[in-house]
């Protein structure tokens, strides 16, 4: 088995929730568990929300390719855009150990999405990102 | 997202049904921050509807924790799904808000 989904959206924050529920559709007639479509939701939510506010540095319109992989015991999730180069690797990690008065308030959506995660992997070509992400079943 | 506002006596309960996201929570934040400004301290949140949280809602949430703390307020979560509560135990904060297993223990605690 091997089935693709492939989407593609403009740098809008509301474009988001469209494109992880058509994934979670997707999923759903594959009968793929709502734990998974959770965890894949919020790691594509996570990084489009990275990029879509922090990754360009002009108001343009810009597209951003999603293509979704279902394999047998695991899916693949590649995110392609034009934005600014970040490499999840290079992200700091917080301290989730801190107390309420140390706590950042931000740096949280890159580390959730490493645990959600089973790999990921950054490149980047001719001005192009691309981030695939795997987790199995 | 909906968000139900409800005061009792002086607790504030917030319902969210929905997900809790980029899109949706700024529109927490300008229920949840004012009213902390207005010297309000005790916050019940309902999340029995709330399907889905990502890092922007607890960005908003962590933002009104900290400002309670400064006025020793306290924010307590109440019928937590088990994805969402997945999300509160990877990101540590588990410790930081307390999680009722309904409003009515949670009122009885905020009030302890």
């Amino acid at each position: 088995m091997n089935k693709q989904l492939n989407l593609q959206i403009h740098n809008k924050i509301p474009e988001i929730e469209r494109v992880c529920e058509s994934i979670a559709e997707f999923c759903r007639e594959h009968s793929i568990s709502d734990k998974i479509i959770f965890s894949l939701h919020l790691a594509l939510d996570e990084i489009l929300t990275n990029i879509i506010t922090y990754g360009y540095s002009d108001q343009n319109d810009h597209l951003i390719d999603i293509r979704y992989s279902l394999h047998n015991d695991y899916f693949t999730l590649e995110i392609e855009d034009d934005s600014n180069p970040y490499d999840p690797a290079n992200a700091p990690t917080p301290d989730v150990n801190a107390c309420l008065e140390d706590r950042k308030i931000g740096g949280l959506g890159i580390y959730l999405i490493k645990n959600m995660m089973d790999e990921i992997k950054y490149s980047t070509k001719n001005g192009k990102n691309k981030l695939i992400l795997t987790k199995k079943f | 997202m909906q968000i139900n506002v409800e005061k009792i006596e002086d607790i504030y309960i917030i319902s969210l049904e929905g997900n809790l996201d980029s899109n949706t929570s700024g529109a927490l934040e300008k229920k949840l921050i004012p009213a902390i400004d207005q010297n309000n301290t005790k916050f019940i949140l309902d999340f029995s509807k709330l399907r889905y949280i990502s890092s922007a809602g607890l960005r908003v949430l962590l933002g009104a924790a900290k400002k309670l703390n400064q006025f020793r307020g306290k924010l307590i979560l109440c019928s937590v799904k088990s994805d969402v509560k997945e999300v509160f135990e990877i990101a540590g904060l588990l410790p930081i808000f307390p999680i009722c297993d309904d409003p009515e223990t949670a009122a009885s605690k905020i009030l302890d």
